[in-house]
């Protein structure tokens, strides 16, 4: 497996520990094997120095931050290419924010939840007897169909 | 000279038998019961009694501190009724009472009349059918009124409730707790 998140400059980083916990950052500069200067202007998180292992790495990349750059440079770089609106695309993100809206659902919304589900389990188990019938057994299930369940 | 009732004590004063001495305390007026942030309209979830789980609609807070709520009847068989707000939990959802007048349902709406304790003079073994003609359609009557209260809030509620998709089957089902729902995290 070839190695490919690296920590360096514009590196965008996953706090995972601490009063931040859950936000991104971008790490701006290297101190030593242990230690990184991060900063998230846009995402509410502060200049600071912050263990290595209290982040996890992304796949993404600020474009445009350089060693030591101020908080005023890094946010002229997010605005040029934001790396912050790329992550919230990949399925880790989506995840952490599917359960964030599930922790929000209030008694009538978890009433809602649990009618859709049923209605969408009896449209697909509907289809999938019609498929059944007509294919003499050899169906497979259909994709996820009806509409986005939370 | 008429014996007071808290006399001055003289050296050992021994208490007769008849005699009850309490120390009444007289409040003057019925202290306001608090409210917790529930609203008119609020759907709250009773906790205990014969419905409990069931989900109400809060209508208004009674003198005597008690929550006046409604199924409404047609939706969930819960009636007018008396609730102690420590056995409720609110939920966010809300129904718009605008056009619900339960201004003349007060505490003596609930007050039991001289018919239904006519079974403690009888005593015991006194039956329903015991009731005089007069106290029959007097209890006719006060039934048919009720049941005229009862439907002119419901309508009223009803028609808003519709508005809302799945509103009606949300205050027909019953609240419950799985193996997994933790009720702490719960937002209600």
């Amino acid at each position: 497996m070839v190695l490919a998140k690296f920590v360096e400059v514009g590196r965008v980083v996953k706090i995972n520990y601490g009063p931040q916990e859950g936000r991104l950052a971008t790490i701006v500069e290297i101190l030593n094997d242990k230690r990184v200067l991060i900063d998230g202007p846009t995402t509410g998180v502060q200049r600071q120095v912050i263990p290595i292992r209290r982040l996890t790495l992304t796949k993404f990349n600020l474009k445009g931050a350089t060693r030591g750059a101020r908080t005023g440079v890094i946010t002229k770089a997010i605005k040029k290419s934001d790396p912050f609106a790329q992550y919230a695309q990949t399925v880790a993100a989506k995840k952490v924010a599917k359960k964030a809206l599930r922790a929000k659902l209030n008694d009538f919304d978890r009433f809602r939840v649990m009618i859709l589900r049923k209605r969408r389990s009896a449209l697909l188990s509907t289809q999938l007897k019609s498929l059944k019938k007509n294919t003499g057994g050899k169906a497979q299930t259909q994709a996820k169909g009806g509409n986005k369940k939370k | 000279m008429p014996a007071k009732k808290r006399t001055v004590r003289i050296g050992n004063w021994y208490k007769s038998d008849d005699e009850n001495v309490h120390f009444v305390r007289k409040r003057k007026a019925p202290r306001p019961a608090k409210l917790r942030k529930i609203v008119p309209g609020q759907v709250l979830i009773l906790l205990a009694g014969r419905f409990q789980g069931k989900r109400v609609v809060f209508l208004k807070q009674l003198k005597s501190g008690l929550l006046l709520v409604t199924g409404p009847f047609k939706i969930n068989g819960v009636p007018l009724k008396r609730v102690n707000s420590a056995y409720v939990i609110p939920t966010s959802t809300k129904v718009d009472v605008n056009g619900v007048n339960a201004g003349q349902v007060d505490d003596d709406y609930f007050k039991r009349t001289q018919a239904q304790r006519r079974k403690n003079e009888q005593g015991f073994w006194a039956k329903r059918g015991e009731l005089t003609a007069e106290q029959q359609a007097a209890e006719k009557t006060r039934l048919d009124g009720k049941r005229k209260t009862q439907k002119s809030i419901d309508d009223a509620l009803i028609a808003a409730v519709k508005k809302t998709p799945l509103l009606k089957q949300y205050l027909g089902a019953r609240f419950s707790i799985g193996k997994t729902t933790r009720p702490h995290e719960l937002v209600f």
